[in-house]
């Protein structure tokens, strides 16, 4: 039996700012640990957004087959209405459940759509749930009242999520204070820091994954302090307090990660991944108001143009039915950050939109003005580097939950889905986005030391730690383990398995989505269920 | 077909959130009057919270984004249990007779 794993998840962490980081003395740990261990670029999905990418780095599925594609989804195939992820929308095993299905213990800290979360032989308390939500969603049922009794300090509401600030920050406004923001995730990855210390200590699993999160946090307002390339000539005093501030946060994971490699033992796998990479955006563009001037797109009555001053890309709930005048749009864009357009079928979500016959040739047409108009008014340069039809960007089953076509802007940025009073606006201070290459730097038995590898892809981390405890590979998983990063000695002796296909989480039905399946396995089950929940007699 | 037992329904809702309500730090009484934002505090996104937990509960999906899209739509001024109870029953209602 090989292991321990640990996942050590740095959300948006990127080489960029983390070998500057080294350099400077701020994680002298991680250097230490780059040096011992193997590092290369971590490929994200399309597009590079926290929810499909972190599903995808722990189902080792692409998101047209977990079926997470964006942080709100429509609710069903039938559906124009918006809902946020959750567990209940993932359609495909976990790390985690694929670990304790062959009886070891798994635990499972901070990720993204794991709420309500997956009954593992183990623990599991997710990210991005509200505070009075984390003890109902936290597994055991009776993790979070031990935790309160055992960690002192034990804060439920510093370890969860303010999501209306943290909406309004990633999607690039401004927060008033930057050094009260960066102490909120100083201290919020402290409480999880805490969690995982003492779970590895009183309930040590075969793996355990943990996501940092405040990485991305602070790289999207404050990507001005930590892109070296950005550090002004005569940094003024404000400058250098706040970028004083950011470093200690990183100091602090430096620290984290030297406590956790010692707890975990010297047999033990340490993985350090990020779902994305982050990048500069300069610019903002209104992809809504292209698709005006395209004719494409008709705004209802009286809906708002967005304020000059206004840096926000638009908090997507429920934009779409009150700003657009649907029976005479034939494209729009409904959520910032999945920088996806959707294309209304008639009789597909509603009885608005274009007739079937005409979708794929408007939607060719859209591809092609996409990237042949949509340019910067002043150079005539495209804004758009690439375009992704649904198919090509997320083939598979779930595809039809994900917009009809994606684009990669010129600057990696999102797009903001406001009404613009132009199509473009040139940001006042440049802020951090998503860029698709993220971080794996691993180091453990076996492992090859202080070498740097060619691109892996996020579907390649489940194979790679099934491999690194010795399990199985599932048959049906999309990438493959990392074998450059062994050594040949060791591969020698330890060459991967490969077993069964995974399971389908207990929550879906066999082989199709829920009501869909509900459909085909007809009345019995359901009435049996409602009949055991006693309403119907 | 039977129509489902309101009652029984209503009591398991209450149920629910009042095993929930230690969590929120909520001491009065949960009832049908009770209102999920003037009330229990919550923001919106404890609302899609609750929905997840209520379909879990019923394992089953509920169009719960578009009872909140369209209360919001209306600019209704809050959501009580009683909403909620009222959207469950047309919505499991309807389930049950799709597959009937």
């Amino acid at each position: 039996m090989s292991g321990p794993v640990i996942l050590f998840g740095l959300d948006g962490a990127t080489y960029k700012v983390l070998d500057d980081l080294v350099a400077r003395g701020v994680m002298p740990y991680l250097g230490r640990f780059v040096a011992s261990g193997v590092r290369e670029p971590l490929m994200s999905t399309v597009p590079p957004l926290t929810p499909p990418a972190w599903t995808t780095l722990v189902t080792g599925r692409s998101p047209g087959y977990h079926g997470i594609t964006n942080f709100l989804q429509y609710e069903s195939d039938d559906s124009r209405y918006l809902r946020v992820v959750t567990s209940r929308e993932m359609c495909c095993e976990t790390i985690w459940s694929i670990v304790s299905r062959q009886g070891r213990r798994a635990g499972s800290l901070n990720f993204v759509a794991h709420n309500p979360p997956p009954k593992i032989n183990g623990y599991v308390i997710p990210g991005w749930v509200p505070w009075r939500w984390v003890k109902k969603y936290s597994h055991p049922a009776d993790l979070i009242d031990k935790l309160k009794r055992e960690i002192p300090g034990f804060d439920a509401k510093e370890l969860a999520m303010d999501l209306k600030v943290e909406q309004r920050a990633v999607a690039g406004e401004a927060i008033e204070d930057n050094e009260s923001w960066i102490d909120l995730h100083i201290h919020r990855e402290q409480q999880w820091f805490n969690i995982l210390r003492y779970q590895m200590k009183h309930d040590p699993c075969a793996l355990v994954g943990v996501v940092f999160d405040g990485v991305d946090k602070l790289q999207h307002l404050l990507w001005g302090y930590l892109d070296p390339d950005l550090e002004p000539e005569r940094p003024s005093e404000d400058f250098l307090r706040i970028r004083a501030r950011c470093w200690e946060y990183f100091r602090r994971l430096d620290r984290f990660l030297e406590e956790t490699v010692k707890l975990a033992g010297p047999d033990a796998y340490v993985f350090i991944v990020s779902d994305h990479g982050f990048a500069e955006s300069r610019e903002i563009l209104y992809i809504n108001t292209w698709l005006e001037q395209q004719g494409y797109l008709t705004w209802a009555p009286g809906a708002k143009v967005a304020p000059d001053d206004s840096q926000g890309l638009g908090v997507p709930q429920a934009y779409h039915f009150n700003a657009l005048d649907l029976t005479k749009t034939r494209a729009y864009a409904h959520s910032a950050g999945s920088n996806g357009i959707c294309i209304p079928v008639r009789g597909k979500r509603g009885e608005e939109g274009i007739a079937p016959e005409e979708y794929e040739s408007l939607r060719e047409g859209l591809v092609a003005a996409l990237r042949m108009r949509c340019v910067d008014p002043d150079t005539h340069e495209p804004l758009i580097g690439r375009v992704w039809t649904r198919e090509e960007a997320f083939f598979g089953p779930k595809m039809d939950l994900a917009p009809d076509l994606t684009v990669a802007l010129r600057d990696n940025g999102f797009f903001s889905v406001l009404r613009g009073g132009q199509v473009l606006k040139k940001r006042p201070v440049v802020v951090g986005t998503h860029h698709p290459e993220g971080v794996f730097i691993a180091h453990g038995p076996g492992l090859c030391m202080g070498v740097t590898l060619q691109p892996a892809q996020l579907v390649d981390v489940v194979p790679t730690i099934l491999c690194a405890l010795g399990l199985p590979i599932p048959e049906d998983l999309e990438g493959s383990m990392v074998t450059e990063a062994f050594t040949p000695e060791y591969l020698k002796e330890h060459s991967p398995v490969y077993g069964p296909a995974t399971v389908r989480p207990p929550h879906l039905p066999p082989d199709e989505w829920r009501d869909r399946a509900y459909e085909q396995e007809g009345e019995t089950e359901v009435l049996m269920r409602l009949r055991a929940l006693g309403y119907i007699e | 077909m039977k129509e489902l037992d309101r009652l029984a329904l209503r009591n398991d809702l209450l149920t629910i959130l009042t095993e929930l309500r230690e969590d929120w730090e909520y001491s009065d009484e949960i009832t049908e009057q009770t209102g999920i934002f003037g009330d229990l505090g919550f923001e919106s996104i404890d609302a899609v919270a609750l929905g997840s937990a209520i379909e879990e509960h019923f394992d089953q999906s509920l169009p719960f984004a578009e009872f909140l899209t369209k209360a919001g739509e209306r600019q209704a001024k809050d959501i009580t249990v009683r909403d909620l109870l009222d959207f469950l029953m047309v919505s499991l209602n309807r389930s049950k007779e799709r597959r009937s």
